[in-house]
């Protein structure tokens, strides 16, 4: 069963015994990151986490950790909740297939319930704001889908973007926003600033988590989020109209602010603890001004916690970023078996691949880097053969042992592009990047001894099922 | 009141806890960060403020911009 908004997601989570509610009162800050945070510390299966006990607010209600584990991750596709990590990315490319799936637009959403404009807005009001990091400049809504439209090609669906931003809450309707400039909100603002224009955009807050794993997931320039979210939810998108900009919106949001980026302006903003583990620094930041905010009766307030990996961001983005990865490859490579590219939003991925010739395996790890989402983020890339999980990190590592002489296994290419809170990059922005080819040499690179390769024994697949089954049957 | 991370001293008042007196959250109207009185110490008094988060003038004139303000087509 798909969700159409959020709090059929939190039922759903409820009845799994993956929503834990955290009744005693607590502080703002520290306590509702540092306990999100420790969500990432209890082992598999953490849950999601609900907060309705703020010491100084009257109705708000916080979630965290909605999507933070395999378990939840599962649960977000309505797939059983123990289902393995390689079978949810398998089933998502599965669905990813089916692909575009028409949106149905949809009347009355909830959020129309409530509604302010203009000098009347108050963000600190309406949203139970509150910090995630010591060192972050200020609150942040870092789980919220914006929506914005091509000003050259304002009518196109497809080109109409949902995507996830870090956006600092700089004022009672001012807010900073990080477009970065690989992501499609930066082609679309760059396209009003050079026209001296503002760029309009829609914020969703609260949202079912098939759009929000939309939103993390790289898809092609002109492909839609809603169209690829209702072929992974496997039922048509419900989406409506926004009051104030006209956007697509979804239809369940908990809230929408509507407003735009001001052209051509910065401010400084930050620094935020970021993915990759480190804080981004203080930057001059694009600035929001909001307009137009509409809400449901009590709403709530979804956020995530980031910072030392893995945490919530790392579930979120993990398969969302290995299957457009592999759709991509495999469209030029049908050689391509899978792509494990869950590492720090892909800064490193590992790809097994079947060879034509000597030289492919690393043709192929330099394509990954080129793909819409590799030019920012694919750093470096682990190439190992058809028979090893990339997914499996002992046999990547055993890849790595035995299948990789530095002398001319390593690719290493200058001053490429990446996004600027890599924080190894110099200047920032700027990395060489590496492929390690680990696969074995094919003709006509004859390198290594590898002709004699071990192998399981023919008899060994039958073998396996007789010992599970003697150990499932054994007395206890 | 100065700011904990830049010193400044202009300060604003952005919200008051909804149940009356519990907490107040400022900002800084120089180099914007935000805070809530009820936040830690390291994080609501200059004193305690981490040196590795501190600001200066200069550091907010020298932020890198992100992203680049593209140069304006020519009108037609």
């Amino acid at each position: 069963m798909a969700y159409d908004d959020l709090r059929s997601f939190l039922k759903a989570l409820e009845d799994y015994g993956q929503l834990l509610h955290i009744e005693e009162e607590v502080n703002a800050e520290p306590d509702i990151a540092a306990a999100a945070n420790a969500t990432g510390r209890i082992g598999d299966g953490a849950p999601a986490i609900s907060f309705t006990n703020i010491k100084g607010f009257k109705e708000a209600h916080v979630v965290m950790n909605t999507i933070g584990s395999w378990k939840n991750h599962a649960i977000s596709l309505s797939l059983p909740p123990n289902t393995t990590i390689r079978q949810q990315i398998d089933e998502f490319i599965r669905r990813w297939d089916q692909y575009p799936v028409k949106p149905e637009r949809r009347d009355n959403p909830a959020w129309a319930e409530n509604v302010v404009d203009g000098e009347a807005i108050n963000l600190f009001d309406i949203l139970p704001l509150f910090r995630l990091n010591d060192g972050d400049g200020g609150f942040y809504l870092d789980k919220a889908c914006v929506v914005s439209r091509d000003p050259e090609d304002p009518e196109h669906f497809g080109k109409q973007n949902v995507g996830i931003y870090r956006m600092e809450v700089k004022g009672k309707r001012k807010l900073g926003l990080q477009p970065i400039p690989m992501h499609d909100i930066a082609i679309h603002l760059h396209k009003a600033e050079e026209r001296g224009d503002d760029l309009p955009i829609a914020i969703t807050l609260g949202n079912d988590p098939v759009i929000t794993l939309m939103g993390a997931t790289p898809l092609r320039y002109d492909q839609s989020e809603y169209e690829m979210a209702g072929a992974l939810r496997e039922s048509p998108y419900p989406i409506a109209t926004a009051p104030l900009t006209g956007f697509d919106v979804p239809w369940g949001s908990e809230v929408i602010l509507e407003g735009v980026i001001e052209g051509r302006k910065r401010e400084i903003e930050g620094p935020f603890g970021e993915f990759t583990g480190h804080y981004s620094g203080g930057r001059n930041m694009t600035v929001v001004r909001i307009d137009k905010v509409s809400y449901r009766n009590n709403p709530i307030f979804e956020s995530l916690y980031l910072g030392m990996p893995w945490t919530e961001i790392d579930y979120l983005m993990g398969p969302a970023t290995c299957v457009p990865l592999y759709q991509q490859l495999k469209a030029e490579f049908p050689e391509v078996q899978a792509v494990n590219a869950m590492y720090t939003h892909g800064l490193l991925a590992i790809i097994s691949t079947k060879k034509r010739y000597g030289g492919f395996a690393r043709a192929v790890g330099l394509r990954a880097m080129t793909t819409p989402h590799g030019l920012g983020y694919v750093k470096m890339v682990i190439m190992v053969d058809e028979d090893v999980d990339p997914f499996d990190l002992l046999q990547v590592m055993w890849a790595l042992s035995s299948k990789v002489n530095p002398a001319g296994d390593l690719v290493q290419l200058p001053n490429m592009s990446v996004l600027e809170l890599d924080p190894g990059s110099s200047p920032a922005g700027i990395t060489d990047k590496l492929v390690i080819d680990a696969t074995t040499p094919v003709a006509p690179d004859t390198r290594g001894h590898y002709s004699q390769p071990v192998k399981d024994l023919p008899e060994t697949a039958e073998w396996v099922k007789k010992l599970n089954n003697l150990l499932a049957n054994r007395k206890k | 009141m100065i700011c904990p991370r830049c010193a400044h001293e202009h300060i604003e008042v952005m919200a008051h806890s909804p149940v009356k007196g519990v907490w107040t959250v400022y900002q800084c109207q120089r180099c914007l960060y935000t805070w809530r009185d009820t936040e830690p110490a390291r994080r609501t008094q200059r004193e305690y403020y981490p040196e590795a988060f501190k600001m200066t003038q200069q550091d907010i004139d020298n932020a890198p911009e992100l992203p680049t303000i593209p140069p304006l087509l020519a009108k037609k």
